[in-house]
């Protein structure tokens, strides 16, 4: 009798299952499929296709994948192998509090996931949820003064180390990291700053005294530590993050995902101060094979004024951790963190970690969050290739944490 | 005053168009923008970012574009870096008689990333692409169990005869058919199914068929004889190369990314039938973009279990010309290529010649046509992967397609042809 086993069925979306099948004839060759179907009810399919043993066992824990959405083994391949139905659809949590994603996996006919995924049914399947948060984990609207996004709050009393989460482009509010965050112990405020309630709907400057009261927010929050708070950001979020990271004494822990070292675009004001930016220089810009535009090349500086535009990351306090994609298409993401690097490096400081990883792109997410290679509107290309974009996000997730902990965390020493 | 010309403003569309901006500031940068709808309605579009000279100008022949769907100096570059609107189409000709594609190209004097539909261009001009010559004339066939469209230069003739086929797209394709009959050639593009009253489904080769369509071609009053040329992209050179082994009436055929072995599906020939290499299906890897990357599922056709699916191409009494590009994902048509040009070596026969492309996808057609990474094909419900690199593509094309007609004319020329 076939059996199709998966452990833990209900967990955190950051947490491994393990995959097993038995009761097939030896050497017997399976289809696994992958199915979810998200908030907005866009279907994501993955496949792979293993050779059980001579006693017609399959364990996704050590047998390779021949062939499917990725090859080799790779026990949590299924997740982060998933594709959209429609293509460039992003999968992206809403509502992270009250329901999980639910993924059925499924034996299935050989040929099933590539001539109709749809349909493809089978007699062995499991449904695994995904959540995230984990027990416990509260969910507090912020809506004080201008501040509009949301905190979450690891169960116990705390005190807990206060992270500020920032995403780029997207505008709105992400949640779905914060989430995360707070169910491995992080005090984290999923801030939106453009494109959300009565926030500006376009993002045409930066207000930094805005960043400063959310860090004061969390700060003078009871459980969390108040000698200083953390930055995770990503993209356009991440050039906020450096600025927060410079300007700011609050913040002594900043996280940079595929962030630029200058400001770009749109200019920074803080208390009376206008930063230029460095103007996007578009003419660059370039697209791949199937038509996605690719934006590294925009950020090329140009001669001397540049230079003035650059962030004096020199003055910063607290702790640096670049995490870089070398494959990312939206920036030159490995270039930046470089020179960033240099000018901390020419000053005489050692408060920085490089994290660069072959082969991830620009959406490095927490682990087993299937690349978004492209998206739309307009139609962009991230970049990352599949199986090294997993690896990048499983490694630099358990780095993050670390890194958290370490530099907010105050060091209680004994007095003996 | 911006002035933007392009000539000839009405060609044929395996000829180059010279794009020219003049009247601008100097240095100023510029966005060139080409636009297609094809007879879907499906929309196309490619644009590319100039920097005008001291004078004023750019001059697609010698100013290289900054950025946008292509980099560096390419003259054709709007043409063959168009993009479909919605991934995964592919652009055809279907109808070569009644009308062109019509490619609007727009000047906007700054680097312009919207579409046309919110900003105006400063200056435009349409370009229409024919493919089919003045004088050439087109036949619809229905002989016997042929069926597909006969295109005859004008003049008494004879002319060489070609049997033009594609691949697993089915139907009829028509438009190299006619851009090749353009050239001094009359061509036959000749469906096999999914067309008319000819199978929905490719089940199985009947090499019968298309020995009919060449006896067909060589029983034309404008046709020379003795022997046929044939033309053949993927499925189709699989046939072509069939066609080439055990039909005498063919003494040319080029084959472009084709295996030498059948695959999938049997081949039958009178007393004759090849049994089919399969692809390895544990095998086959999806592409980031979701696309069936069929040559992770390729097989070896050196392999020894494989060999009776493997042509017997030292049989061929005529020339073969193998096109294939190194980045085809979709078969390892270098690797077949190859041992096709082994196999004739190893009898003495010096009748196979290869053009590697490197960068080279799949789907190598006439020139400035525009780089189809995947497409959607009948085969599968998901999209399947072809490759290529766009700018190495678009010059494989160019130059193979120069190639061909040297090749055909080569072959022919013993003939007494008028070409």
């Amino acid at each position: 009798m076939v059996q199709l086993t998966a452990t833990p069925l209900s967990a955190l979306v950051d947490e491994p299952v393990h995959i097993q099948i038995t009761g097939l004839s030896p050497f017997q060759v399976v289809t696994l499929q992958a199915s979810l179907k998200d908030e907005k009810e866009n279907m994501f399919y993955s496949h792979a296709y293993y050779r059980a043993n001579k006693v017609g066992k399959v364990d996704l824990e050590y047998d390779s994948a021949l062939g499917g959405d990725y090859v080799g083994v790779h026990p949590m391949g299924l997740f982060w192998s998933l594709k959209p139905k429609k293509l460039l659809t992003r999968l992206l949590k809403k509502d992270v509090m009250n329901s999980p994603f639910r993924v059925q996996i499924k034996l299935c006919d050989l040929q099933s996931p590539l001539r109709n995924q749809d349909t493809s049914t089978s007699m062995v399947s499991v449904t695994l949820e995904r959540w995230y948060v984990a027990p416990g984990v509260t969910r507090i609207p912020v809506e004080e003064g201008r501040l509009r996004g949301a905190l979450f709050l690891p169960s116990g009393e705390g005190p807990f180390p206060g992270v500020i989460d920032l995403f780029g482009g997207i505008g709105g509010l992400s949640e779905h990291r914060s989430s995360l965050l707070a169910s491995r112990g992080f005090a984290s405020l999923a801030l939106a700053y453009w494109g959300y309630k009565d926030l500006p709907s376009q993002l045409q400057k930066l207000d930094l005294e805005y960043f400063e009261e959310a860090s004061n927010f969390l700060l003078r929050h009871p459980k969390v530590f108040g000698q200083g708070i953390g930055v995770i950001s990503t993209s356009k979020g991440a050039e906020i993050g450096l600025s927060m990271a410079i300007y700011l004494k609050q913040v002594t822990a900043t996280i940079l995902i595929n962030g630029p070292n200058s400001p770009y675009g749109i200019p920074y004001v803080y208390r009376g101060y206008t930063h230029q930016s460095i103007p996007y220089s578009l003419q660059f810009l370039s697209t791949n094979a199937l038509g996605f535009i690719e934006f590294q090349g925009i950020y090329e500086k140009i001669g001397v004024e540049a230079s003035q535009s650059l962030f004096p990351i020199e003055k910063a306090h607290g702790h640096f951790l670049f995490i870089v994609g070398e494959d990312d298409k939206s920036i030159n993401s490995k270039e930046h963190a470089k020179k960033a690097i240099e000018k901390l490096r020419r000053h005489g400081k050692k408060n920085w970690t490089l994290l660069s990883y072959p082969g991830a792109g620009h959406l490095i997410e927490p682990p087993y969050s299937p690349l978004c290679w492209a998206s739309k509107m307009p139609n962009l290309h991230w970049g990352g290739e599949v199986i090294a974009h997993a690896a990048a996000q499983e490694h630099s997730w358990k780095e993050i944490q670390k890194f958290l902990r370490k530099h907010l965390i105050p060091v209680v020493t004994s007095q003996l | 005053m911006f002035q933007l010309t392009a000539t000839p403003p009405n060609g044929l569309a395996d000829e180059p168009v010279h794009i020219r901006v003049t009247g601008l500031p100097p240095a100023q940068m510029v966005t060139l923008k080409a636009s297609l709808k094809d007879e879907k309605g499906n929309l196309f579009q490619s644009k590319a970012f100039y920097r005008a000279n001291e004078a004023g100008e750019v001059d697609l022949e010698r100013a290289p574009a900054l950025g946008g769907d292509y980099v560096g100096v390419h003259a054709m570059g709007l043409f063959w870096s168009l993009k479909p609107e919605k991934a995964f189409r592919r652009l055809l000709k279907r109808d070569v008689i009644n009308n062109p594609f019509k490619v609007t190209l727009d000047l906007y004097d700054s680097v312009c990333l919207q579409d046309s539909t919110t900003a105006q261009p400063r200056a435009s001009q349409m370009v229409q692409r024919w493919f089919l010559g003045p004088g050439v004339q087109r036949k619809q066939i229905r002989e016997g169990r042929v069926r597909g469209a006969l295109f005859i230069p004008p003049g008494e003739g004879p002319f060489p005869g070609i049997i033009d086929l594609f691949g697993s797209i089915g139907g009829l394709v028509e438009f190299r058919a006619s851009l090749l009959a353009t050239h001094g050639f009359a061509v036959l593009a000749l469906a096999y199914f999914a067309y008319e009253d000819l199978p929905d489904k490719l089940l199985e080769l009947d090499l019968e068929y298309f020995e009919e369509a060449a006896n067909f071609l060589l029983a034309h009053p404008k046709i020379q004889r003795p022997g046929i040329g044939v033309i053949s992209v993927s499925k189709g050179a699989e046939i072509g190369l069939a066609m080439a082994c055990y039909l005498k009436q063919v003494v040319a055929t080029v084959c472009i990314s084709g295996s030498n072995a059948i695959l999938e599906i049997p081949l039958r020939y009178r007393d004759l039938l090849v049994t089919p290499m399969r692809f390895d299906w544990e095998c086959i890897q999806i592409h980031v973009s979701g696309a069936v990357r069929l040559r992770s599922g390729n097989r070896d056709s050196r392999n020894e279990m494989n060999q009776q699916s493997v042509l017997p191409v030292e049989k061929a009494q005529g020339c073969i010309l193998f096109i294939v590009g190194e980045n085809d994902e979709c078969l390892n048509t270098r690797a077949y290529a190859e041992q096709a040009m082994d196999q004739l070596k190893s009898h003495g026969r010096s009748s196979g010649k290869m053009l590697v492309y490197p960068g080279a996808g799949h789907l190598i057609e006439p020139p400035y046509a525009p780089l189809c990474f995947a497409s959607w094909s009948p085969a599968l419900p998901r999209p399947v992967l072809w490759g290529g690199d766009p700018v190495a593509h678009a010059a494989a094309q160019e130059h193979s397609w120069r190639e061909i007609q040297k090749f055909f004319r080569q072959h022919f020329s013993g003939t007494g042809s008028k070409l």
